[in-house]
């Protein structure tokens, strides 16, 4: 690995998931340190019982139906935005660990296969609807509610995919080499494997991990502090 | 009328209910002039309360205050 | 020192900072879903009464004074000063929300901007800046307060004549309306003036309750202004004389955000517990119809009617069926309005905007929805019961010409009542 991929995509890889880790315990315990109001001024109707109310947290929360009637684009686009990102992350698994009974079920070649049309699926859904979210936020009234740190943040995502994008679409790469990589820095001695190192595509892996980093680095200072927020702040609107 | 009171202005508050004949009386307050007379009709009587209220609260006088029939009459002067 | 000032201003954001408002002032996405949610963006298209707008003045405050991001890099948060400019804006934003909630009901995260926008009335009255009509309905009534002795004969004297017409109504000389009555069941905190008083007067008799009635209007401008101090002096006046009566139940005429006030808030802002039970009259009504107390002569009345839900009612109280259950044994023709209930269009006046008179315009513009809404259900009466509602509909009414009778629930039942 030479110099600049080590520091990028190894050093910096360490430095943003601490920042990340520490920055959102941080930014929890502080929400959870901060008195709550000594008044119960939740919205009706609300469930009488605390399990009703946990349900209905969940629900608004994870499919906020109530945006649906008044947005139905913008919910759509949302929708697909989160599940689109969940499934993503979660395929970003496989370079941890293969995911064993689905191979075993569908065999290595039926893996790759599902796994190029789920990922690439994904990465366009994903850019389709960033794409959205960014058009939309230069129409009025978006443009004029937005700050800076809204188009910082569709941009950083859009790089990030685009890079990964780039990876899945035109990298000559196979998956165990990516896993070596994570796996090298999972065991604190980040390396690509000559397959990796030789390829015409590192650079875009590197861009790909220090856009990633710095994503990572911003999160917890960022509105994308609603990935947990919101589940408190719904739990307020039941109480 | 037996006293010789100049009113300024004459404000027809009758039918309306709280809170808006201490409104419209703040509002035309200031149409008259310091030391004028401002006369309000009101029929809401919660106005026997709010609009002397109204007046102390905010420096003003109410120089006489008198009923004629479901009718409340106040003549109030502007102080300031 | 104007620097000095502008750090006080935004200081108000950290004395009023609890966790709910941390993280409405963190977490917004600024995804704009809210824009559809408020009458007054939708009516005017005018982006300062967009919900995300009217909080992100607030936002842009907090986070150049009280993040790290913001304080290293404003301009990434368009970080703010409260400065004239922005308190102008805050004026003009914060007094014109009614505080229906209707933002909250839509927001995938359910930020309440009513809340965040407490804090930017906090921070005009810091600064010297509140809305002078609201000041001087506020000061009045704690002024009242502070005489009352000077207006119970008055008030006694002038509301012979409404005692005079519940005797005939009953059918019953010796009825009268009871005043400073120890140890009480309810007392009632009814509203300036008979129309509130009356019509309860007559159900509380017909129900045999032992009630009583507060000399104070439940009214309270001191919220709507902002101030939590003169709120809790305004509303202090009927506590106080609730616990002096020793009364079991205090009942709070149509009236929306005064009975929150009792119901919600006041326990906040006196932090203490009160020793008896605060309910709306709606409760009552819809009590003593279900255990029999009053009857009612179903499809009394046969026009068609509708019945709108305030906003201090249903989103913010939960009272939905209940008074639609009276309003339909009553009327033969009920129409429902669309959209309802939860989700129903804020007529336009709530939040003490029906006493501002430089708001008219805009509140005859923002109703716009709320006539369109009375107009497709073809009612000739609507039910609604919040004085501010009614106060709102009355001015929609003469200005669009939509010839409705516009009726409290009080008002109804004793039309309908069997005595």
């Amino acid at each position: 690995m030479d110099l600049f991929s080590f520091t990028i995509a190894g050093l910096m890889v360490y430095a943003a998931l601490a920042v990340f880790f520490i920055g959102m315990t941080y930014r929890i315990c502080h929400w959870f340190s901060t008195p709550k109001a000594s008044i119960r001024l939740g919205m009706f109707p609300k469930p009488k019982t605390r399990s009703g109310r946990w349900l209905k947290m969940l629900k608004d929360t994870i499919l906020f139906p109530q945006a649906l009637d008044v947005d139905p684009t913008m919910w759509f686009m949302a929708i697909a935005f989160h599940v689109a990102g969940l499934l993503i992350f979660f395929g970003h698994l496989r370079l941890i660990k293969e995911f064993t009974p689905i191979v075993s079920a569908l065999g290595s070649k039926g893996m790759d296969t599902l796994a190029f049309v789920t990922g690439g699926t994904f990465g366009i859904v994903i850019t389709v609807v960033v794409i959205y979210y960014l058009f939309r936020r230069f129409a009025s009234p978006y443009k004029d509610i937005s700050v800076p740190e809204d188009y910082l943040l569709l941009i950083l995502i859009l790089l990030v995919i685009t890079m990964g994008n780039h990876l899945r679409f035109f990298g000559d790469v196979h998956v165990a080499d990516y896993r070596a990589y994570v796996q090298s820095v999972l065991l604190f001695r980040p390396s690509f494997d000559a397959a990796l190192a030789h390829s015409s595509i590192r650079w875009s892996l590197v861009a790909h991990v220090f856009l990633a980093n710095i994503l990572l680095m911003y999160f917890p200072f960022s509105k994308l502090t609603h990935t947990v927020g919101a589940f408190l702040a719904n739990l307020v609107r039941s109480d | 009328m037996a006293d010789e009171m100049k009113v300024d202005m004459e404000l027809d508050l009758k039918g309306l209910l709280c809170p808006l004949p201490m409104v419209r009386v703040s509002q035309n307050i200031t149409n008259v002039p310091v030391g004028g007379i401002l006369k309000a009709v009101a029929t809401d009587p919660g106005s026997l309360a709010d609009i002397p209220s109204w007046a102390r609260s905010t420096g003003h006088e109410i120089v006489k205050q008198e009923q004629e029939g479901t009718d409340f009459i106040f003549y109030i002067k502007r102080l300031k | 020192m104007p620097g000095k000032k502008l750090e006080t201003l935004a200081g108000v954001i950290d004395a009023k900072m609890n966790r709910q408002l941390k993280l409405y002032l963190d977490i917004c996405a600024r995804c704009a879903i809210c824009r559809d949610a408020c009458h007054q963006y939708v009516t005017t298209q005018d982006v300062r009464y967009l919900p995300a707008y009217r909080a992100e003045l607030i936002r842009r405050i907090y986070k150049k004074y009280f993040t790290k991001t913001g304080q290293f890099v404003p301009s990434l948060y368009e970080g703010r000063d409260p400065d004239e400019n922005l308190l102008e804006e805050l004026y003009d934003v914060m007094y014109a929300c009614t505080g229906c909630r209707r933002c909250m009901y839509y927001c995938p995260y359910s930020i309440d901007t009513t809340w965040i926008q407490s804090v930017g009335k906090a921070m005009l009255l810091a600064a010297g800046k509140g809305s002078e009509m609201l000041t001087q309905l506020a000061d009045a009534a704690i002024d009242k307060g502070k005489n009352i002795d000077l207006y119970k004969d008055i008030m006694r004297d002038v509301l012979k004549t409404a005692e005079k017409e519940m005797q005939d109504k009953v059918g019953d000389k010796e009825a009268h309306f009871p005043y400073d009555k120890e140890g009480a069941n309810v007392l009632y905190a009814a509203l300036a003036g008979t129309h509130s008083i009356l019509p309860a007067a007559i159900i509380f008799h017909m129900a045999k309750e032992d009630w009583t009635l507060s000399m104070f209007e439940a009214a309270n401008y001191g919220y709507f202004l902002g101030d939590a101090a003169k709120a809790k002096e305004i509303a202090g006046r009927i506590i106080d004389e609730a616990k002096k009566l020793k009364v079991k139940e205090v009942v709070v005429s149509e009236c929306g955000h005064a009975h929150r006030v009792f119901k919600f808030f006041y326990e906040m802002w006196a932090k203490e517990k009160l020793p008896f039970k605060v309910s709306s009259i709606l409760d009552k009504v819809s009590e003593y119809i279900t255990d029999g107390r009053i009857s009612v002569d179903p499809g009394k009345i046969d026009i068609p009617v509708t019945y709108h839900d305030p906003c201090q009612v249903g989103r913010n109280y939960g009272l939905f069926e209940e008074p639609r259950a009276v309003v339909k044994e009553i009327c033969s023709d009920f129409r429902e309005m669309t959209p309802n209930r939860a989700k129903n269009w804020c007529c336009g006046g709530g939040g003490g905007l029906v006493a501002e008179p430089a708001l008219e315009e805009f509140r005859k513009t923002t109703g716009k929805l709320k006539v369109d809404q009375i107009r497709d259900t073809g009612a000739k009466m609507v039910v609604s019961p919040c004085e501010n509602c009614r106060l709102q509909l009355d001015t929609l009414n003469e200005h669009y010409k939509m010839d409705i009778e516009i009726t409290s629930m009080i008002d109804l039942v004793v039309r309908a009542l069997k005595t």
